[in-house]
């Protein structure tokens, strides 16, 4: 009967037979890590399959996620990079309130640490566009009661004076212009001398003789002999000091943020501000608010150039220390008027 | 009937079909086995004869049923596998299947009844059968398994000679 059956066909009944027995040995069969042949051997059937069904699904996605999904990218892209600026500008916007912030808030301070000073808070809207020329223009005016001579302070230090004054807006002199000047002291030694404008962006330091020591760092007061600037405000500091002849060659280094400034504080009246206490350090240190706290007397009397002889340590007498072949450090001040701070 | 290996001269339609006794092919094939897993217990000169291999040879040829020899053969062989010791079953089942349909196929087609084509015929399976074997085994298994030594030389040799011999006893089983 099986005969009959399978005559016809026995190549393939033999190979039939044989592959039940390669089957057979193959679920017997164990190859490494005790894995049966029969596994190895459907893993190799099988995953060719799922190798190409599952990258036939990866690159449709991909198609799908690269191409189709992607349609508004670039409307996106755009929408996003308008954003973008929109936030940049936004984050400059708030830096600069930020910073204008931080300026008020200085000279805020600074009005609220001296309320017997009359001062007026001013912006900066222009500067001289001779380019030798340091000067700024300020938002306030005659109507606002400003006048010549009038001091222009920010909290770091002195700026320099009011030289022209128009009914909304007036015009400072920097305190490094080339025709500025300012009666001005070493704060270690209370050395006196004038502080001059050389067109360059450091002040000079004029009319202190060879023998006084002066040092680089150190710190350069308002001497107040100008009757402009209150006493004991900070100039700024040496950057360079050099024997001359017959004077030293003194570069100050301004406090004040000459190049950038933006809010200034103009003193209605050159009345002295009280000085603030300082933590501790020894010697002359700006707080601050710019005005030097001085803990101790200078260590040795000044020594006028012209005659030689020591002059009182006295502030209150400018004219005894100020050298005798220096020229007045400024204009004399007009009286200021009492005008109303705004 | 010629007792020549002649290869063609004779049509498949001439070549007689012996007919066994009911059970005589089973029963022989089993004594084989039985045979062969006893006389293995007594030493390593049995395994020059390969009584399984001879006995599937000897009904192929007779029988002259591709079909029939290749289950004979597979019959055999697994249950050679089976009474060995640590061979997978199929192993001997796939050598064996082939030499089965291969020697009902040769047997349809030239005259066996010689001994010595029966010599020859017994040798070349022989070394078909370990030629398959060796094949399964170093594609399946992974073992080294040689496709021929001078042992095997020997074994083939002496398993064609004792195969002659029994051919011509297994004759008397026929109906004739």
């Amino acid at each position: 009967m099986i005969d009959t059956a399978f005559r016809q066909r026995p190549v393939f009944l033999l190979a039939a037979v044989v592959l039940v027995q390669v089957l057979l040995l193959a679920f017997q069969i164990k190859r490494d890590h005790d894995v049966r042949l029969i596994r190895y051997w459907a893993q190799a059937i099988v995953m060719p399959f799922e190798r190409g069904g599952t990258d036939a699904v990866k690159n449709t996605g991909g198609f799908w996620s690269n191409y189709i999904s992607l349609r508004g990218a670039r409307a996106e892209n755009a929408r996003l990079r308008a954003e973008l600026d929109q936030l940049r500008l936004q984050n400059r916007e708030l830096a600069a309130q930020a910073g204008e912030a931080q300026r008020l808030s200085a000279i805020l301070n600074f009005r609220e640490a001296h309320p017997e000073a009359q001062m007026l808070a001013a912006q900066v809207i222009s500067a001289s566009a001779d380019p030798t020329s340091h000067t700024l223009v300020l938002n306030r005016g005659d109507h606002d009661h400003v006048r010549r001579n009038m001091a222009v302070i920010t909290p770091d230090g002195i700026v320099g004076k009011i030289v022209e004054v128009l009914p909304t807006t007036s015009q400072v002199l920097l305190i490094n212009d080339k025709d500025s000047g300012a009666g001005a002291l070493l704060a270690d030694t209370r050395t006196h001398g004038v502080i001059k404008g050389s067109g360059d962006p450091d002040a000079r330091l004029d009319y202190v003789i060879n023998e006084e020591p002066v040092h680089p760092g150190e710190l350069v007061l308002t001497s107040g002999e100008d009757r402009i600037f209150p006493k004991d405000l900070l100039i700024g500091t040496v950057s360079m000091a050099n024997q001359g002849n017959p004077f030293q060659v003194i570069h100050v280094k301004p406090a004040a943020r000459l190049d950038r400034l933006e809010d200034v504080i103009i003193l209605l009246t050159p009345q002295e501000l009280k000085k603030q206490d300082s933590a501790g350090a020894p010697g002359a240190s700006p707080n601050s608010l710019g005005i030097v706290q001085q803990e101790s007397e200078p260590p040795k009397p000044l020594v006028a150039p012209a005659t030689g002889k020591p002059a009182a340590p006295n502030a209150a007498q400018p004219a005894a220390k100020a050298p005798a072949a220096a020229p007045p450090a400024t204009t004399p001040a007009q009286p200021a008027n009492s005008a109303p701070q705004n | 009937m010629s007792y020549m290996l002649n290869p063609g001269a004779q049509s498949e339609s001439n070549i007689e079909v012996h007919r066994y006794y009911s059970g005589t092919v089973l029963l022989t094939a089993f004594l084989a086995l039985v045979l062969q897993a006893f006389l293995h217990k007594y030493g390593r000169w049995s395994e020059l004869v390969d009584l399984p291999l001879l006995v599937t040879v000897y009904f192929g040829l007779s029988r002259r049923n591709p079909v029939t020899g290749m289950f004979l053969g597979a019959a055999v062989g697994i249950l050679q596998d089976a009474l060995s010791h640590d061979n997978p079953i199929g192993l001997y089942g796939i050598a064996k299947t082939l030499v089965g349909y291969l020697a009902s196929t040769i047997g349809a087609r030239i005259d066996t009844q010689h001994p010595v084509s029966r010599l020859a015929l017994i040798f070349l399976f022989f070394h078909f059968h370990q030629m398959v074997f060796a094949i399964t085994q170093r594609v399946l298994l992974n073992h080294p398994e040689p496709f021929f030594t001078l042992r095997l030389l020997l074994n083939s040799v002496v398993t064609a000679a004792f195969g002659v011999a029994l051919f011509a006893l297994l004759d008397r089983l026929r109906k004739s």
